[in-house]
């Protein structure tokens, strides 16, 4: 455990620059950018927009600014598993890691694990740090837009705790969902490098094309493999349910979204896709085991 | 007593080990043992098959034959192995991304026989700095705290493949030095590779000279002295000199020296100055060879 742990840290240190760095110049960006609007009086919103209070203009720019951060986080993890798994062999470093007495699958794993925990983490934290910079932006938009109460702040603090635990929650299912996604670009990561960037795609691209070429008609939309996949890639919430739990005059109903999410899952699909991710994982080991690749 | 049970188990024990790429074998069934606390240099061309015979002892790449290394299967035992054996492979480098603080705590947690304080004492005198980070370093100096890490780690195995290629005479004799004083204790076996055989015949106690994946010579370097001689010939004697089947002869400046391998001494001194070949002198004799002659198919 205790390497594990050192192992993952070792990731961390590694990788630190997306998912440490990069949020925290993108924070300062976004801060900067809408100070200056709002201070150089840059904001036009008209007042037909129809937001009721204050609150619920901080609810649903908390709730975006989740949105945006989750695409940031899917992004840089696609591109986290296609260098982190092939990374131990520049300038040579493979034959120290090799010197350690860890196994290959355990040195892969904790890559795995890193891309599914510290680094969300992070990004979990860079949303918690946005939340608070949106509120300071809430309270400098009233300037403009005074006809909107102000919030106290500890309906802001408990706004945030529960779109924050919402957030929470859908990051961890949706790393769950894509996690053979990862696996599968990481596993080619540790055979082609970053040419896995390109391969993570075509290669099902070139199966659901060699399906439609031999089995023309016999599968739903682009074929039965593409279909499966276009079904794996979404992890979306109803749009009913989005609606129903902003769009009223009330707090974030968080019950409707939690409910919406875990009722749409397909449960087995998400144990079948770990295991896949596992499998993926091992056969990179084996890989890395056999092959000396400097 | 069985005479296998007064002999202790040798550290490194190879059976038969073959190795080839694609159709070709690059090691020809190679047999030795190395036994504990020892000094072995294994010395050989380029492309003779020392990093591969390294890296089939260190469980870095597939093989035929028996390997056991502290015996076990190095292909299919590599961590567990990794903690009794510590190496430095020639191409070897640090990851580039830690600061050297980084790098003793992350070996801290990972190596259980890791001793951050001893790594820590041996960059004493040096300048690598605890803050540096490792891919502002230069190459001698990262040469220093790999080995500082190495030698931190109480290992019963220390390979060391070409570890000090690329490095000036003053970094590398210092290498050897600490290595020796610091590190080497009767419990220990060292395994090195090195193009400069001179540098290390001093600390050696057995040497190895790998041809063409093929294992020419391994013995004792007190029997090196005793099996082989050069023998600076006489110019009346050349004929005479010859005619005792010398291994080696070449014409320096108009001097004939030959190395001989079993000829009694005394018949030796009545044809001219009998020496000791260097390992460098024994390397070049034994190691003739024909471009590709390695290769078999």
């Amino acid at each position: 455990m205790k390497s594990m742990i050192a192992l993952i840290k070792r990731e961390y240190l590694e990788h630190r620059g997306a998912f440490l760095y990069a949020p925290i110049g993108l924070l300062a960006i976004f801060t900067l950018a809408i100070a200056s609007a709002l201070a150089f009086n840059k904001v036009r919103l008209p007042y037909e927009v129809g937001i009721p209070s204050a609150l619920k203009f901080y609810e649903l720019a908390f709730a975006f600014a989740g949105g945006l951060w989750f695409v940031y986080l899917m992004v840089a993890l696609f591109f986290y598993y296609a260098d982190a798994f092939s990374a131990d062999r520049r300038n040579n470093a493979m034959f120290f890691w090799k010197s350690m007495p860890v196994t290959d699958f355990k040195v892969l794993s904790s890559k795995m694990l890193a891309g599914m925990t510290v680094f969300p983490a992070l990004i979990f934290i860079a949303l918690l740090a946005t939340g608070m910079v949106l509120y300071f932006h809430t309270m400098l938009a009233l300037v403009v837009m005074p006809r909107l109460v102000v919030p106290g702040i500890l309906d802001v603090i408990w706004s945030s705790l529960r779109i924050g635990f919402f957030g929470l929650v859908y990051l961890a299912l949706a790393l769950l969902w894509y996690a053979p996604f990862y696996a599968w670009v990481g596993a080619l990561s540790t055979v082609f490098r970053r040419w896995s960037i390109p391969l993570a795609l075509l290669v099902p691209g070139l199966i659901g094309l060699l399906e439609n070429l031999f089995f023309s008609d016999t599968g739903p939309g682009a074929g039965h493999f593409l279909g499966f996949l276009r079904q794996r890639a979404d992890f979306s919430l109803d749009r009913r349910d989005i609606q129903a739990a902003f769009m009223s005059d009330q707090p974030v109903d968080i019950g409707i979204l939690l409910n919406s999410l875990v009722g749409g899952i397909d449960w087995v699909q998400l144990a079948g896709g770990l295991i896949f991710a596992a499998l993926a994982v091992y056969a990179a080991s084996e890989y890395r085991r056999r092959v000396i690749s400097t | 007593m069985s005479e296998t049970a007064q002999r202790p188990a040798p550290i490194v024990s190879a059976r038969g080990l073959r190795k080839h790429f694609g159709r070709t074998e690059i090691l020809h069934g190679l047999e030795f043992d190395i036994p504990a606390g020892r000094i072995y240099g294994l010395v050989g061309h380029n492309g003779a098959g020392k990093t591969t015979t390294l890296n089939a002892l260190l469980g870095l790449t597939s093989y035929e034959g028996t390997v056991r290394v502290l015996g076990k299967d190095p292909y299919r035992k590599r961590a567990e192995l990794m903690e009794n054996v510590a190496f430095i492979s020639d191409v070897a480098s640090l990851p580039r991304f830690l600061r050297v603080r980084e790098l003793f705590a992350l070996v801290s947690n990972i190596h259980p026989k890791f001793d951050q304080g001893k790594a820590r004492a041996f960059l004493e005198g040096t300048d690598v700095r605890m803050e540096a980070r490792i891919k502002h370093l230069s190459k001698g100096m990262i040469a220093q705290l790999h080995l500082a890490v190495v030698m931190a780690i109480d290992a019963r195995l220390l390979v060391l493949d070409e570890p000090t290629l690329g490095l000036d005479i003053t970094y590398r004799k210092r290498f050897y030095r600490r290595l020796l004083e610091d590190y080497m204790t009767g419990e220990r076996t060292l395994l090195i590779t090195t193009h400069q055989v001179d540098e290390i015949e001093f600390m050696l106690s057995d040497i190895m000279f790998i041809r063409d994946g093929d294992l020419v010579l391994h013995m004792r370097m007190e029997t090196v002295s005793t099996k082989y001689a050069q023998l600076l010939v006489d110019p009346a004697n050349v004929a005479a000199a010859r005619a005792l089947g010398p291994i080696y002869a070449e014409t320096r400046f108009g001097q004939t020296a030959m190395v001989f391998d079993g000829v009694d001494r005394e018949r030796l001194e009545a044809l001219g100055a009998v020496s000791t070949p260097t390992l460098s002198d024994l390397f070049v004799a034994l190691m003739q060879r024909t471009p590709g002659a390695g290769e078999r198919r």
